[in-house]
């Protein structure tokens, strides 16, 4: 414009000289140049801070930042140059040392720096887009030291040598280890993870994958263990003391699973010291701590409950199916018992009382109990044995636990009603002979089984005890509706049971003794006189009878047998000899009985109040018996047991089943009817899953079972098949 | 911080040649990163040695600073008491920069004015604008600044008032503003024919750079678009939401990541509703859920409604559709989601207040008005009218009509008190934030601002 020739009036605009001093910007930046120098030689102490942060101050204000800025980066880097000279100069172990002290130096000179130029990082750097003065000396410190060519590499393998002599039982200085990974964690938590703590957790695999082969080839289980654990902690201490508190959770989970992922089936299923034989031997400090390491593991604790329970079940099946257990129920019930006292202590005392731990060994129990189908026998005659015997030695507390183990194997049972059916039978005979030792006890054993089955369940049994009572008080009522009675004639005492509510067996009645004869056809009189339109029944082969006699010798006993023997005895009365013919004659007892009632009165030793003639072990028709004059006993009062076996023999085994088998029927059939009332239509499988579930408290049906009776209620025209699909039934009201 | 000069903890300072003494504890209310913590901090002031013959007593040096002592000493005061007190005769603007010398300006704001509460306000400044035209919007800015949009430029105020740089996005008309935080604002602006322009950007605050412009693409093909209402949620993963409409009948609520700026969702409009038009947008914390209302003159109808991006529906929806037959009736032309998230509040052109229940099925309810007759009868009266605009803060609700602003109260939402300033003509935009109240005013584009004073002293 100006060089036109002609130029056109024009206002030139009025020139401020502001810029005083052209060489301002030099002049101040010496200053702080110098500064800054003195700073890093620690000789700061002639600066005044005022007069360098107004001349800081002026260079911003004068729009002199960004030069300032990139002045300052030319200068720091300057003097860091010189320390990674100095650093990468320093021998050995003082490396370390050395670059401790020199990022000291660099933090102390910065935080100095930046005090001088606050003003710009207030100013000047947000509205450009900067880092803060105190950022950049991290960044630059990262860049020109921890990240330089011959630092690097130099530092990573001198902190990891250090840790791995630390591994090795060496004693390493800490506190230079912490600082300098507290240098790397200030530099940014990114610089931390990839500068130290990937490779870190690299060189920490690799280690732990040696040193574990190494172990797992020498050492049983349980030590290879405790060595893994004291590893996880050493970790963990590490950690505490020089890492950063995220990295606890990375080198647990390497070390987890160098050593014990990787190694987990060789570990359990290690030849005399893997877990089976730490469950065999209790070892439960192993256990322990084999539970508290494998948490940590993915499927460890799975692994652990499955190794277990395949063990309980072997273990447990040997023992069901053993043959020779079988002889003694009450040591099968024992032994079962001891069995489960034993896991459950494994699981309290080591397994953390783990809730999934408990669920697999109740399974594996109810698995390998069900094996054996006289379980429910057995558990029943174990509960007989300890309600009949056990109060002398036990006090109630005792049996109360016992019951309570008992109620735990009971629960597995599948088939309850089984064990109803002979619990009843155990009860009868307990309560009838008398031998019931506590009222208190069986009540309990009752009110277990009800919260257990319910009310139904019990029912029956409850009402043999109601039984008991009111017969009681009736044969009191009796003598003293007959006081008169009491002379020389029998005494009796009834118990009057209700059919239906106890197991009674189809019985030969059996001619009993004119005397008692007339005293029971009294009762009668007088029972049906207070009870209209009842009927009495006597069950003859269930009574007892005690008798006095004389003997040819001239000894008096008391004798108490069972009422089957009474009257084999009483026909002793009137004759000396008498042959089996006339005794089966006489009296019409069953012939097993009679036989059975013969031997335990002639051929039991200490006990023969009858000699048999021919002296043989069997009992033949020919056979005549004789009072055996020369009887003799320690005691006045002799009980003649008779030969009976405790466990149900084979056929009396098969019966019952029938009788159980029998008893399903119309129960499978009242929950179909429940069902189909409920549903109307409903196809086959639905039926038996709903059936199953209904009954499984109380046992397991044979879906085989389920069809049958299904196809015998459609003959009864309670149900019918669908017409167009014949898998569906159709309830008919 | 090093307590060795003067003894007993006492400091003396020599500022612009006026002696001061003041004590460590008192110029440790500055903190350490400030220009008197560093000045006094330890590593400035290492122990010297005693040079041959100086007994150390002579040590006890004062500091000088070369400053303006007047300034100095109600900083001081500041520190001392914790209350601000200029002097009459003391320019504001030289004590800002007084303050920003020693690194004390925050301090300085804090004690400016009190907590915002909306029946203690009083007119602090006004504001003229030089822009010409009608002023579009005001929003404040969570530091106590704000920024004006007229026509195709935002004119930026830090918290003293002083102007910035202006903004724009190519000058092209701005339909909203926001502030992201106190250093990035949000432009949403007109798309203008045969121009890829427009759409939405943000913006440095302090320096007015242009940071980052917001993409929308759809079917990954990037396309131009006019931006409406902009809306923000500041919580979990942060996102941008804005009313868009695209060329070709793309209209619906665009979203994006704040922290990547890229497009995260696109929420196309449903037949029937009208998104891409919405004149605001208001992001529901608790309900998590964005409400958009499009209200008179933009349709006819207006229609509110909530739409939850998670399951990419309308959760809650209201319309006027049907109910307003002539113009004498009643018309939504604000709405605001109360703080409870329970109801919307709305306000009509006789600046009524009325509420729509969020928690009754698609509004069944309808809009509950509360008459406000008394009001009305100043109505006839004005020249020339705005429509009204709606706001709350801390449980209280505003609600700007002619010239003036409404503060309500209390939950039945009473008439507390009413901000009117002589001049200035009717009110068209007014905005809370930074503990302040802007008002814009329609006429010669001046804007009011409104603070709580301090507490009392007792």
């Amino acid at each position: 414009m100006s060089s036109q020739k002609k130029r056109p009036a024009r206002i030139e605009p009025f020139r401020h000289k502001v810029e005083t001093d052209p060489k301002f910007f030099e002049k101040s930046w010496k200053k702080l140049h110098d500064a800054i120098r003195e700073i890093y030689n620690h000789n700061a102490s002639g600066l005044s801070f005022e007069e360098l942060y107004r001349t800081a101050y002026n260079m911003v204000l004068y729009k002199h930042g960004p030069a300032l800025y990139e002045n300052l980066i030319k200068t720091m880097m300057e003097h860091l140059q010189e320390m990674r000279r100095s650093i990468e100069a320093a021998q050995g172990g003082l490396f370390l040392e050395e670059l401790q002290r020199k990022w000291d130096d660099h933090n102390k000179a910065l935080q100095m720096i930046r005090d001088v130029l606050m003003y710009m990082d207030r100013t000047y750097i947000p509205s450009s887009k900067k880092t803060a003065v105190f950022d950049l000396g991290l960044e630059l410190w990262r860049d020109t030291i921890v990240r330089s060519a011959k630092i690097h590499g130099r530092l990573l393998d001198t902190l990891l040598d250090l840790i791995h002599s630390e591994r090795m039982g060496d004693v390493i200085n800490r506190s230079l280890m912490r600082s300098t990974t507290k240098m790397l964690m200030d530099l940014g938590s990114s610089v931390y993870q990839d500068d130290f703590e990937r490779p870190f957790l690299e060189v920490s695999a690799s280690f732990y994958s040696g040193e574990s082969q190494q172990f797992i080839e020498c050492c049983a289980c349980g030590e290879y263990l405790k060595k893994a654990q004291r590893r996880l902690d050493e970790e963990a201490e590490r950690v505490s003391q020089y890492m950063d508190a995220k990295t606890d959770e990375k080198i647990t989970a390497v070390v987890v699973k160098e050593t014990l992922t990787n190694h987990m089936q060789r570990l359990f299923l290690m030849e005399n010291s893997g877990l089976v034989s730490m469950l065999v031997e209790d070892k439960y400090e192993d256990l322990t701590m084999m539970y508290n390491l494998f948490r940590r593991v993915p499927d460890g604790h799975s692994t652990i409950k499955s190794i277990m329970t395949s063990h309980v079940k072997e273990t447990g099946k040997s023992l069901v199916t053993d043959p020779e257990r079988m002889k003694d129920p009450v040591d099968f019930v024992q032994r079962l018992l001891n069995e489960k006292d034993k896991y459950d202590n494994i699981i309290s005392t080591s397994f953390a009382n783990d809730k999934g731990f408990q669920n697999a060994l109740n399974s594996s129990f109810e698995y390998f109990i069900n094996l054996n189908n006289r379980s429910p026998e057995f558990i029943s005659l174990y509960v007989d044995d300890k309600l009949r015997k056990g109060m002398k030695d036990a006090n109630e507390e005792d049996v109360e636990t016992i019951l309570d183990k008992v109620m735990m194997l009971f629960r597995y049972l599948q088939e309850k009603d089984l064990f109803e059916k002979y619990y009843k039978q155990h009860l009868a005979k307990r309560l009838l002979s008398g031998r019931a030792a506590s009222d208190d006890s069986e009540r309990s054993m009752l009110v277990k089984l009800k919260t257990e089955c319910g009310y139904q369940f019990t029912s029956k049994l409850e009402g043999m005890f109601t039984d008991l009572k009111t017969s009681q008080d009736t044969t009191q009522g009796f003598y003293a509706a007959n006081p008169s009675d009491t002379g020389d004639a029998p005494l009796i005492s009834v118990q009057i049971l209700t059919t239906g509510s106890w197991p009674t067996q189809p019985c030969g009645t059996c001619n009993l003794p004119p005397e008692v004869l007339a005293v029971s056809e009294k009762f009668r009189a007088y029972y049906l006189g207070t009870h209209n339109g009842r009927r009495l029944t006597w069950q003859t082969n269930m009574g007892s009878a005690d008798i006095k006699v004389t003997f040819g010798n001239g000894s008096k006993h008391e004798l108490n047998v069972s009422t089957y023997q009474m009257c084999v005895l009483m026909l002793f009365n009137t004759a000396d000899c008498l042959t089996y013919r006339d005794i089966e004659q006489a009296t019409a007892i069953p012939p097993v009985d009679l036989k059975r009632c013969l031997q335990s009165l002639a051929l039991v030793k200490g006990k023969n109040v009858l000699r048999k003639e021919p002296m043989s072990r069997d009992i033949s028709a020919d056979d005549s018996f004789y009072v055996n004059d020369k009887f003799t006993s320690k005691l006045f009062k002799v009980k003649i047991g008779t030969v009976a076996v405790q466990k149900e023999s084979e056929p009396e085994k098969m019966e019952t089943r029938h009788r159980v088998e029998e008893d399903r029927k119309p129960q499978i059939e009242a929950a179909i009817v429940r069902i189909m009332k409920a549903r109307r239509v409903l196809d086959h499988n639905s039926i038996v899953t709903e059936v199953t579930k209904q009954l499984q408290p109380r046992f397991l049906p044979n879906p085989v079972v389920i069809k049958k009776r299904l196809e015998s209620l459609i003959e009864r025209e309670f149900l019918e098949r669908d017409k167009a699909d014949r898998k569906m039934y159709r309830y008919l009201a | 911080m090093a307590a060795r000069p003067g003894g007993g903890g006492r400091v003396r300072f020599n500022v612009g040649g006026q002696a001061f003494e003041t004590t460590t504890t008192t110029l440790a209310n500055a903190g350490r990163d400030s220009m008197l913590g560093a000045l006094l901090d330890s590593s400035w002031n290492a122990p010297q040695a005693p040079g041959p013959g100086e007994p150390e007593a002579a040590a006890a040096t004062e500091y000088f600073i070369d400053r303006n002592p007047a300034c100095f000493a109600v900083l001081l005061d500041l520190l001392r008491t914790g209350s601000l007190h200029v002097p009459p005769h003391l320019p504001e603007k030289l004590l800002y920069r007084e303050a920003l010398y020693y690194g004390l300006l925050d301090h300085v704001r804090a004690a400016r004015w009190g907590a915002f509460d909306g029946d203690r306000l009083r007119l602090a400044s006004s504001v003229p604008g030089r822009a010409p035209g009608d002023g579009t919007a005001i929003r404040a800015s969570p530091d106590g600044g704000c920024c004006v949009a007229h026509g195709g430029a935002v004119h930026v105020y830090n918290w003293m008032l002083d102007e910035r740089r202006p903004i724009s996005l190519d000058h092209s008309q701005v339909n909203d503003v926001a502030y992201l935080d106190a250093a990035t604002i949000l432009i949403a602006a007109r798309e203008r024919l045969g121009k890829c322009d427009g759409g939405m950007a943000a913006f440095s605050a302090v320096s007015g750079d242009l940071r980052h412009r917001f993409r929308v693409a759809h079917g990954s093909e990037p396309k131009s678009f006019t931006a409406g209402a902009l809306a923000f949620d500041a919580h979990g993963a942060p996102r941008i939401f804005a009313s868009c409409k695209g060329r070709l009948n793309e209209y619906g609520v665009g979203v994006w990541d704040a922290a990547t700026g890229e497009q995260a969702d696109f929420f196309y409009e449903p037949p029937g509703v009208a998104l891409g038009d919405a004149d605001r947008l208001q992001w529901l914390d608790a309900t998590g859920a964005l409400m958009v209302a499009t209200l008179f003159p933009k349709t006819d109808n207006c229609s509110i409604g909530l739409l939850d991006f998670r399951g990419k529906g309308v959760a809650w929806s209201w319309s006027d559709a049907g109910t307003a037959a002539s113009l004498e009736d009643k018309r939504v032309l604000h709405a605001i989601a109360m703080d409870d998230e329970r109801s919307v509040c709305v306000i009509n052109q006789y600046d009524d207040l009325g509420f729509l229940d969020l928690r009754s099925a698609a509004g069944s309810g309808g809009v509950r008005w509360s008459s406000r007759s008394k009001l009305m009868n100043r109505k006839a009266t004005g020249e020339e009218s705005c429509y009204p605009k709606l706001a709350t803060h801390g449980g209280q609700l505003f609600s700007s009509m002619n010239d003036s602003v409404s503060v309500f109260s209390g939950p039945d939402h009473v008439l507390t008190s009413t901000l009117r300033r002589s001049y200035g003509g009717a009110i068209c935009d007014f905005s809370i934030g930074g503990d302040r109240l802007f008002a814009l005013h329609n006429e010669e584009n001046v804007f009011d601002v409104w603070e709580t004073p301090p507490p009392p002293i007792i």
